[in-house]
């Protein structure tokens, strides 16, 4: 390992694009795709970074993988700044950018990991092994020698996956790598991502899928409009929105004075009302164990046709909790 | 822990890959076999035709035409788009991750332009004696073989700058379209600059294929009346020009790397 403190630290990192229209009047415009981000993320960890399209997290990601530099702020990776010692880290470090381009798609798997071994100066004698060693780990052992444009989409994530870890860096940015893939390879690239932890690597792991995010992160931050809007494990994550426990009551329609009764029960820390047609569903958030379905029941008693149900409050809840919060 | 494999990248072995993708892709792509390998012998053919009535060294102009009119294009642009490639592809993104500073990446394809472009000469060579029955009268005719590769060089220099472009801006290419025939006519590709209006001559001599063709012509055209300077003027110019241009493309490449790092352009296209 590089250094023993955190594998990612960051320090107000900012990233602006400035963009150009017209032709003879030209009128620059200027998105803040990232607003003083601060993280840090423990060596030989998963930490998962969550957010909707357009939030930053492929920006931060490229940032990070030294692919584009920050307007202001400072980053750090094994303990390197991403802009000045790109040199050192780039060969300590692994990019997975996914999706049906980054490919020669002309020429077979197999050739495209060798290009990719000889730029990153695998040696020689290792290089073949080195890359029937990969192609095993994604399962793509049998296509390799088939040409990239033959292979399916999930085949390509495949193959990004292989070219990200074939030189063995110490530290891999996976963005979004289970897009794209059926559920089985899903599964198996998630088996792939906890091997790699186990042996020592850490990832930077940005996803849309929040069970993959909870299956997968200890610790994770939610990214959206640029900032950093939380950032802890899922079960620190699911007490800041208003408890562990949610419990949805369904029927048709509610006034305002029961919502307020439900209010009143002890550990009742938010509610939340939503419409579908002539259904209305109201999610409690609730902290304490005091309050169960049966009470909510109690004070909904009135309504013929009442569904009431409690489950765990999952890493999606307190996504959208989140988001919509900050998007407020 | 997985070890990180760390072993030195060597430039050499980079441009080596790069070579070999370029070759592979190449094989694998059948389009390229028009101008690489048809296109050469039609220009031998209209070559031949046109410069027919042009003295007892006719051959030798009919081959230098021909020659550089299949070879320029594929020499002096393929490295160009070839980075444009890289930027359709996605794959520019990668491949500036990678340890390997890109511009030996760069190279990789220009060498193999090169190759393909000496390919393309070699067949109008032989369409051209074919046609005519017999080889041309070179004075010199390993001289002449020598300063031909060095044309390529020349070429090369300038599609190495033209690469650095195409990594800056995926407008490169429309660039390049704006100024190919006023090169391939303003270096002398196809026939001698000093045929051009005077005034047109300074901005001829800033490329070093311009020298370096005339040089080709002194050298293998006796009687033949080019830059006042004559032969090892056209050469000296042609070396120099050349150093400039190489040296050039790396310090523009460190730069516009840089400059694409602020900008964070390398995945439009």
């Amino acid at each position: 390992m590089s250094s023993s403190g955190p594998a990612i630290e960051t320090r107000g990192i900012t990233r602006a694009f400035d963009s150009r229209k017209g032709f003879l009047f030209r009128e620059a415009t200027r998105t803040e795709a990232l607003r003083g981000i601060d993280l840090s993320v423990e060596q030989g960890s998963i930490f998962g970074l969550l957010g909707p399209n357009g939030a930053g997290k492929t920006t931060l990601t490229k940032i990070l993988s030294t692919l584009l530099l920050p307007t202001s702020g400072a980053a750090y990776v094994l303990g390197h700044d991403v802009v000045r010692e790109a040199d050192w880290l780039r060969p300590r470090m692994g990019l997975v950018l996914g999706g049906e381009r980054g490919l020669y798609n002309r020429v077979s798997g197999r050739e495209n990991l060798r290009y990719f071994a000889d730029l990153y100066g695998i040696p020689l004698g290792e290089r073949e092994s080195r890359i029937r060693e990969v192609l095993g780990r994604v399962d793509l052992d049998g296509a390799s020698d088939r040409r990239v444009e033959e292979y399916s989409r999930g085949m390509k994530q495949k193959l990004h996956l292989a070219r990200g870890i074939l030189h063995r860096p110490e530290i891999l940015f996976l963005d979004e790598p289970t897009i794209g893939l059926d559920p089985k390879s899903a599964r198996e690239t998630r088996k792939l991502v906890r091997s790699l932890v186990a042996d020592g690597v850490t990832i930077f792991l940005t996803t849309h899928y929040m069970f993959e995010a909870e299956e997968l992160c200890p610790k994770l931050a939610i990214l959206s409009k640029g900032r950093i809007v939380a950032r802890d494990t899922v079960d620190r994550l699911r007490h800041l929105v208003g408890g562990d426990r949610t419990i949805e009551a369904e029927a048709y329609g509610f006034d305002d004075r029961e919502v307020d009764s439900l209010h009143r029960l002890p550990g009742v820390s938010k509610i939340v009302t939503e419409e579908f047609g002539p259904v209305s569903r109201l999610t409690l958030r609730v902290r304490t164990d005091e309050t169960g379905p049966e009470a909510v029941r109690a004070v909904l008693a009135n309504h013929a046709e009442l569904s009431v149900r409690e489950r765990r409050t999952s890493l999606e809840d307190v996504y959208l909790d989140l988001v919509e919060e900050e998007a407020r | 822990m997985m070890a990180t494999a760390l072993g030195r990248v060597s430039r050499s072995r980079s441009t080596y890959a790069s070579l070999r993708l370029a070759v592979l892709q190449f094989i694998a792509d059948p389009q390229w076999l028009i101008p690489s390998m048809i296109a050469p012998v039609v220009f031998a053919l209209v070559s031949f035709e046109l410069f027919r009535s042009a003295g007892p060294y006719f051959l030798t102009y009919a081959i230098l035409g021909a020659g550089m009119m299949s070879m320029w294009g594929q020499t002096l642009y393929g490295s160009g788009w070839a980075t444009g490639q890289d930027r359709e592809f996605g794959t520019l993104e990668p491949t500036i991750q990678a340890p390997t500073p890109y511009l030996y990446v760069v190279l990789g394809r220009v060498l193999w332009n090169v190759l393909s472009g000496l390919i393309g000469g070699a067949i109008v060579y032989v369409v051209i004696v074919a046609f005519a029955g017999g080889p041309p009268a070179l004075p010199d005719p390993v001289g002449f073989a020598l300063l031909f590769v060095f044309v390529m060089v020349t070429l090369a220099s300038v599609g190495v700058v033209f690469a650095a472009f195409y990594v800056y801006t995926r407008y490169a290419g429309f660039i390049q379209n704006i100024g190919e025939f006023a090169f391939y006519i303003g270096t002398g590709c196809m026939f001698p600059v000093v045929l051009l209006p005077f005034y047109t001559n300074p901005v001829s001599l800033i490329f070093p294929p311009t020298w370096a063709l005339d040089a080709l012509r002194y050298l293998s055209i006796p009687g033949y009346r080019g830059f006042a300077w004559g032969f090892w003027g056209d050469l000296l110019g042609a070396v120099a020009t050349t150093a400039v241009y190489l040296g050039i493309a790396g310090a523009v490449f460190t730069r516009v790397e840089h400059h694409v790092l602020e900008e964070g352009n390398l995945s439009e296209y």
